[in-house]
This record gives C-alpha cells, sequence and structure tokens, in this order.
C-alpha cells in the first residue's frame, strides 16, 4: 500500500523541490526576493572572506613561516573560479574558533597552493603563468 | 614520473581530507578545549518506533527537544516513506520547517561530535543492510563517548543503544555521512557557515514561517552583521508579516550598510510606498534605478509603479 502512494508522493515532492529551486519570483510584487539577493552576494562574499583571511596578520605570519610569499598566495586565490572561491571560504569557515584552528585555516590554504601549483606543474591545470608546460621544470613543490 | 606524482598528489589529498579517498581507516576525533572525552544528551525524549516509521519516530524526538510539540502520530502523515531515500530527507527537512525549526544538513562527519558536545542532537541516517540492498534507517545521536570509542542513539526501540565507532562509521558512510539539525531559530549549530545558516532560515521564509525567519534572520545578524541577505531577508520577512514599521527599519540599516546595492532601497521604496509615504517611497526607487546592476529592470518597475500612484 506504502509503495502504491509512494510515487506519486516522490513525484509531488520532486516538483515541490524543483520549484523551490527556480529562479528566484519572490512571493511579493516588486520586492527582491531573499534567494535572489543570497546567490547575488555569495561568490563575492567568499572572497571577500578569503581576501581578509589572507590579509590577516598571525595568517600572513604562518604563510611566511611556511615560505611562501602572502602576495602569491593571494594571486592563487583569486585565480580560483566562483565555485571553488565558495567551496575554500566554506570549509575555511566552518572550522571551530579556537588557537588550533589558526593551523587548519592556514593548513587548507596551503593545500589549494600545493595542490594547484602541481596540477599545473602537470598539465591539468594552466593557473600559474610561471609553470612552464615541459617535463624539465624544476619542481621546487616537491621540497614542501 | 608523472604517475608517482599523481599517485603522491592523492595520498597526500586524501589524507588530509578525510574521508575523500578512503585510503585510510577514519580516525575518530581526538578530545580537544571545545570537545570534551564524553557527552550525552539528557533532554531528548525517546518514542520506540513503529514499522517503517523510524523517520518520525526521529523528528519528533528533535522536534519535541527543540521546544515543539510533536509525536510519531502526528508527524508520520507529513513525512511519507517512499522507498527511495531521496525524497524522504527532503520530507524530515521539509516537516521541521513547516514546524517553525531550522533544518540544517551538518557537513563531515566529524561536525556530528561537535554538535553533540554543543547539546545538539542529530538525526543520522544509516544503511543497516548491504550497498546492493541497502535498509534504510534514522536515528537520533544523543552522546558520544571518545575513551570507550562508543555512540550513543535513540534507535528502533532501544532509547540510549551504545554502537562502536567502527560500526556507527560503517553504516553512517554508505548515506555519505547524511547528518540533520533541527533547531530552534535562536541558536547557531557548532559547526556553521553564514551561507547554509542564512539558507537555512531561508527554508523558513519559503514554508510560510515569517516569524520564525525574522527570529533566525537577527540570528544570523547576531553573529554576522555584514550579511546583505540576512538584513534582506529580515526586511522581507517583517513585510510578509505585515509589520512595515520593522520591514523599512530592516531596509534603511541594508541600505546604510550597502549604499551601492539597489535591492535594499528597491525593497524600502516598496514598504516606504505600502505605509503611504510616497515621496520618500519615490527617493529610494529612483535610488535603486540610479545604482543599477543586474536587477535595474525591478527597480525600474517598482518606480513605474510609485509613479502612478498604484495602491
Amino acid at each position: 500500500m506504502i509503495r502504491r502512494v509512494a510515487k506519486p508522493v516522490s513525484i509531488l515532492l520532486t516538483i515541490c523541490m524543483l520549484l523551490l529551486s527556480l529562479p528566484h519570483k519572490s512571493a511579493f510584487a516588486g520586492m527582491i526576493g531573499t534567494e535572489t539577493v543570497l546567490d547575488a552576494t555569495r561568490s563575492q562574499e567568499a572572497r571577500d572572506y578569503l581576501n581578509r583571511t589572507l590579509a590577516r596578520e598571525d595568517v600572513r605570519a604562518s604563510l611566511i613561516a611556511q615560505g611562501i610569499d602572502p602576495l602569491e598566495a593571494k594571486a592563487r586565490v583569486d585565480s580560483l573560479s566562483d565555485a571553488e572561491a565558495v567551496s575554500l571560504a566554506d570549509q575555511l569557515e566552518e572550522l571551530p574558533a579556537g588557537g588550533s584552528a589558526l593551523g587548519i585555516l592556514v593548513g587548507a590554504i596551503l593545500i589549494v597552493f600545493i595542490v594547484l601549483l602541481i596540477t599545473d606543474i602537470l598539465g591539468y591545470t594552466d593557473v600559474f603563468p610561471f609553470v612552464k608546460k615541459h617535463s624539465e621544470v624544476k619542481k621546487d613543490s616537491d621540497n614542501k | 614520473m608523472r604517475r608517482i606524482i599523481i599517485a603522491l598528489l592523492v595520498l597526500i589529498v586524501s589524507s588530509m581530507f578525510p574521508g575523500c579517498g578512503g585510503v585510510f581507516f577514519r580516525q575518530w576525533p581526538q578530545p580537544s578545549e571545545h570537545l570534551p572525552v564524553s557527552h550525552e544528551l539528557d533532554s531528548v525524549p525517546f518514542y520506540p518506533q513503529e514499522a517503517y516509521q523510524c523517520g518520525p519516530a526521529s523528528l519528533s524526538m528533535v522536534l519535541t527537544w527543540s521546544g515543539i510539540q510533536a509525536n510519531p502520530e502526528t508527524i508520520t502523515p507529513e513525512v511519507f516513506t517512499p522507498s527511495r531515500k531521496g525524497s524522504l530527507q527532503s520530507a524530515m527537512i521539509g516537516a521541521a520547517r513547516r514546524h517553525g525549526r531550522l533544518a540544517y544538513l551538518i557537513t563531515g562527519p566529524d561536525s556530528m561530535f561537535e554538535e553533540v558536545a554543543a547539546g545538539h542532537p542529530v538525526i543520522v541516517l544509516q544503511n543497516l543492510g548491504l550497498s546492493w540492498y541497502p535498509v534504510w534507517h534514522y536515528a537520533v545521536v544523543v552522546g558520544y563517548d571518545l575513551h570507550k570509542g562508543t555512540v550513543i542513539l535513540h534507535s528502533g526501540v532501544t532509547p540510549r543503544k551504545r554502537l562502536s565507532f567502527r560500526v556507527f562509521y560503517n553504516t553512517w558512510a554508505r548515506s555519505d555521512y547524511w547528518g540533520l539539525l533541527v533547531l530552534p531559530p535562536s541558536r547557531l549549530p557548532a559547526m556553521v557557515t553564514k551561507h547554509n545558516y542564512i539558507s537555512a532560515v531561508l527554508g523558513l521564509e519559503k514554508a510560510r514561517k515569517w516569524r520564525a525567519a525574522t527570529e533566525g534572520y537577527n540570528t544570523a545578524l547576531a553573529r554576522w552583521p555584514d550579511s546583505l541577505s540576512a538584513h534582506m531577508g529580515l526586511g522581507n520577512s517583517y513585510y510578509a508579516l505585515g509589520d512595515l514599521e520593522s520591514a523599512e527599519a530592516a531596509f534603511r540599516e541594508a541600505a546604510r550598510r550597502f549604499p551601492t546595492d539597489g535591492m535594499a532601497y528597491n525593497n524600502l521604496a516598496q514598504v516606504l510606498w505600502a505605509q503611504g509615504k510616497q515621496q520618500d517611497a519615490l527617493e529610494a526607487a529612483c535610488r535603486a534605478v540610479d545604482l543599477g546592476g543586474p536587477l535595474v529592470e525591478e527597480y525600474r518597475r517598482t518606480l513605474k509603479e510609485i509613479q502612478a500612484g498604484k495602491p
């Protein structure tokens, strides 16, 4: 009996979920709906958050201690697409507050840095102009 | 050479993001300043489930904990039990919202411990069967013990059931560690991001729970006072409630903080107009049009309506 009810209900729920995800007619004429605002601001807010984080004194000090120029780190983060910036900002933002979080925070930025550098060297991405696309390039990242 | 680098890359990345590669056995978290060795919630009631009703039972437990009168009989019609888990998960979220509660999905298994440590029960989706013959089951995590390596669940017909981490993770992993918080809109999850929280409050708006939405947006603003979405959401929710004064205040604050964004001015214009403040409304609408942006057509429409003096 449940199976007979299940299919039309599933279809109804799916339609409802789809309707919820359509852009973005406000329930009230003339008002810009909250969902529209959320979507419009998301990637910019993520980038602002990443820039603020990279500008922090403690983060900069950690990066320098790791041998990374904060300006280079900023350039690499700027090179992320909207979706990647949003994803990275979300991951960093969710870390619990506290002293050890700084280490994790800088670690996450470092990972992006390293991964992008390596994939660039391998030729899968083309993010950094200084990476030459042949196998003779010196792999500094291996020493990190 | 290339293959070695790729293998190295995969190993490094998958070890730094647990759960990504599945190459290493999942370690349970270590105690820290915000994660005590063990914690158990006393205030989560237990409702034994009837056949197939683990969803309603779990949701009832957490709704009651959050301050809503709920039991499996009242919740069951709101949360159907189709054979596919997908619709049921969204039905759980929808039902929570309809009761004026925030539905917030946790991101990753470690968040679960943080939430329980903060006093929040977590609804989890386990597969108690096999990958090719799944038996999906909702349970509520009400405690954990890092030394003993156990998780405490209200599950099925057993309150405070203790499960080893290994078994728990194995059954939970199959749902990709799906976990749901059901919170009153005055609370923030322990592990929270601005966007996810505001999206959750937006869910309340969509469920037409305007009062709860205003509470949620205020909670968001206390934590993220610079969020344009939260300010706009607050104004929109007050407007929907018919509280035009509060709506005006919210949009004025949004416009003050974001003077280069037309959205706040547009909505402010609407609210002023609805209060009969024609001149102020006209000014705000003109300001929005001047600021332009991708929504400028909306702003022009608002301006035209106000100029035409339509009621």
